[in-house]
């Protein structure tokens, strides 16, 4: 454990200078906490200096000491050694579960635990080892067919256990399939592709009621869901996440419903009434002993959480049930302001989710947990939680959290059993092209106007597309040049299109 | 950072870097100049995982990405790492 306090400038340099030092503050540190580092903070962003300390003892009258103030001195710190340091405030965080920037007075604080970083085992790697051979003869050959080929190919040798210059012949027929079945050069994929989704979308419900989703959970589908994925929102109207449990506690159900329960956020107002009184100036908050047994909280948690927000001037009385929140001066701003606080005032669980349910996955034998709101970087560091299945609905958040990558992934699932709950069946592969041109450039981006189509290098094939004024105008303007190379302005300007017979030039070569 | 390896994500397929000696190598085996590529951000959470490993990687180096495809069993493709 390291204490940690906030401090001025000019104390921190005289600290400096007089090392070896013994230094009282004003605050009551336990003298029965071990510790032997502190570090201290100026802005309350990052920590300036690292100090080693010996000896901790109560503030005793009349003894030789720099001073933290001139009066109210509760503790003395012995302090060995003391050096200005640069370090990054996010690799520690406070003991009892809060941010550093929260640091008034002092607090003890532990490096934040970080995972060891290796990449997992290769793919490849885990392959069968007779697929592997297969694959080293094709590349023989000169040609790469696909590792569910091989598979499948590997499969079949075995089922009929087939001599190795049968299995030769097989692998021949098979490349000459894949090269049969593989798309032409110059194939319209895009266009293909936009027919594959949008004949079938014609076919989805335009609107889709509400709680639809897995056990009275509301989940966005159809359409509108559809849409979104490809509009890139920020945020998705319904944000969800699927939490699984580690493999050691996942046919616990106390375990599920005890992490359930921690992670819903809980607001001051969903467990009391708050009443603001303007004459007397000071805010009543009344709690409601059955929500509260409901949450598994009780009034001493709610007490301390309350202590640590921003507000030392003002004194909290309590009465029972009844919380008292006492202006130090009346100030009518001020107590709206604290009363707006106070409404969305956290007590518990993760930012972000509104609802966790859980249920019992029968395929699996295991407990999966449900939200209703969506923050992945707050799940997958819980201790429970297995974090290599876990996942959101959210495609942004999952750029943010896990890369452009698995953002890549994201779209393919999410648009896949999209279409699917509708009952229809898509093709991957276009789901696949849609979610490589939405990942291109690094991040997560739409199609349509903000996104990849208005991103297109040619003018006339962006003002063919929307706001064509804008686009020639502004083409104008900055003197753009248009090549040609696409497939929009060569119908413009009365081309062939660089499609199929269109994009390749054929040469008469005359022989001699 | 964080207190799980986002490596072992399911949903993150294998990146691993290419070294700078092959970068030549795999760019002609695609025909591909090396913008023409798929982009990833150095600010990318994988990247800054894997700088963890393998030590800074500047802009301009070739990340190769092996997924695990629905339609093909295994596939491999490579992003060009861009500034921020």
């Amino acid at each position: 454990m390291i204490l940690a306090w906030k401090d001025t400038v000019k104390k921190v340099k005289d600290l400096v200078d007089k090392a070896p030092v013994c230094y009282c503050v004003d605050y009551d540190i336990p003298t029965d906490e071990k510790f032997t580092e502190a570090l201290i903070t100026i802005s309350g962003k990052t920590f300036v200096a690292k100090a080693k300390i010996s000896k901790v003892t109560g503030f005793e009258k009349g003894k030789e000491c720099l001073k933290k103030r001139k009066d109210g001195l509760k503790t003395c710190l012995k302090l060995d050694k003391i050096e200005e340091i640069q370090d990054d405030v996010v690799n520690y965080e406070e003991v009892n579960g809060g941010s550093i920037e929260r640091i008034e007075s002092f607090a003890f604080i532990v490096k934040k635990e970080e995972a060891k970083i290796e990449l997992k085992e290769s793919y490849e790697g885990r392959l069968d080892k007779d697929v592997k051979n297969v694959l080293k003869i094709t590349e023989k050959k000169h040609y790469q067919l696909p590792a569910k080929v091989a598979e499948k190919l590997v499969e079949v040798k075995r089922k009929y256990d087939m001599e190795d210059k049968d299995f030769d012949k097989l692998i021949d027929a098979a490349i000459q399939k894949h090269k049969e079945t593989s798309v032409d050069p110059f194939e319209a994929v895009g266009i293909v592709g936009a027919q594959s989704i949008g004949e079938p979308g014609t076919q989805m419900t335009m609107r889709t009621f509400h709680f639809a989703g897995i056990a009275e959970m509301d989940v966005t589908l159809g359409l509108p869901r559809l849409i979104e994925i490809v509009d890139a929102r920020k945020t998705p109207s319904t944000p969800s996440m699927t939490i699984f449990l580690r493999k050691e506690v996942k046919e616990n159900e106390e375990k599920a419903v005890s992490l359930a329960r921690s992670i819903e956020s809980t607001n001051l107002l969903d467990l009391s009434d708050i009443e603001v009184n303007t004459t007397e100036s000071f805010i009543r908050i009344l709690l409601d002993k059955q929500k509260m047994e409901e949450r598994g909280l009780k009034k001493e948690e709610i007490l301390s959480k309350l202590k640590k927000m921003r507000m030392q001037k003002n004194t909290i009385e309590e009465d029972g049930l009844e919380l008292k929140i006492l202006l130090e001066e009346p100030s009518y701003k001020k107590l709206y302001q604290l009363y707006e606080a106070l409404k969305t005032y956290q007590i518990k669980g993760l930012g972000g989710i509104k609802r966790a349910i859980i249920k019992f996955d029968q395929k699996n034998k295991e407990w999966v947990i449900y939200t209703q709101g969506s923050n992945l970087a707050g799940v997958m560091e819980l201790k429970d939680v297995d974090f290599t299945r876990t996942r959101t609905n959210d495609i942004i958040e999952i750029a943010q959290v896990l890369g452009i990558e698995a953002a890549r992934n994201a779209i393919i699932e999410e648009s896949i059993s999209t279409l699917q709950n509708a009952g229809l069946n898509t093709d991957v592969r276009h789901l696949m092209l849609v979610s490589d041109m939405m990942t291109f450039d690094g991040n997560v981006e739409a199609i349509g106007r903000h996104g990849i189509s208005g991103k297109k290098a040619s003018v006339l094939a962006r003002a063919a597309f929307e706001i064509t004024s804008k686009h020639l105008l502004n083409a104008g303007l900055i003197g753009e040049v248009d090549r040609l190379n696409g497939v929009a302005e060569n119908i413009i300007v009365g081309q062939p299109i660089t499609l199929g017979t269109g994009a390749i030039k054929l040469m008469y070569k005359r022989g001699d | 950072m964080s207190k799980f390896n986002i490596l072992y994500h399911e949903m993150v397929p294998e990146h691993i870097l290419v070294p700078a000696e092959e970068e030549e190598e795999v760019l002609k085996a695609l025909n591909l100049s090396k913008n023409q590529l798929p982009k990833i951000r150095k600010s990318d959470p994988v990247i800054k995982s894997l700088e963890k490993i393998t030590g800074d990687i500047e802009p301009g180096r070739i990340i190769k990405i092996v997924r695990k495809s629905r339609t093909s069993g295994i596939a491999t493709i490579y992003r060009m790492v861009i500034g921020e």
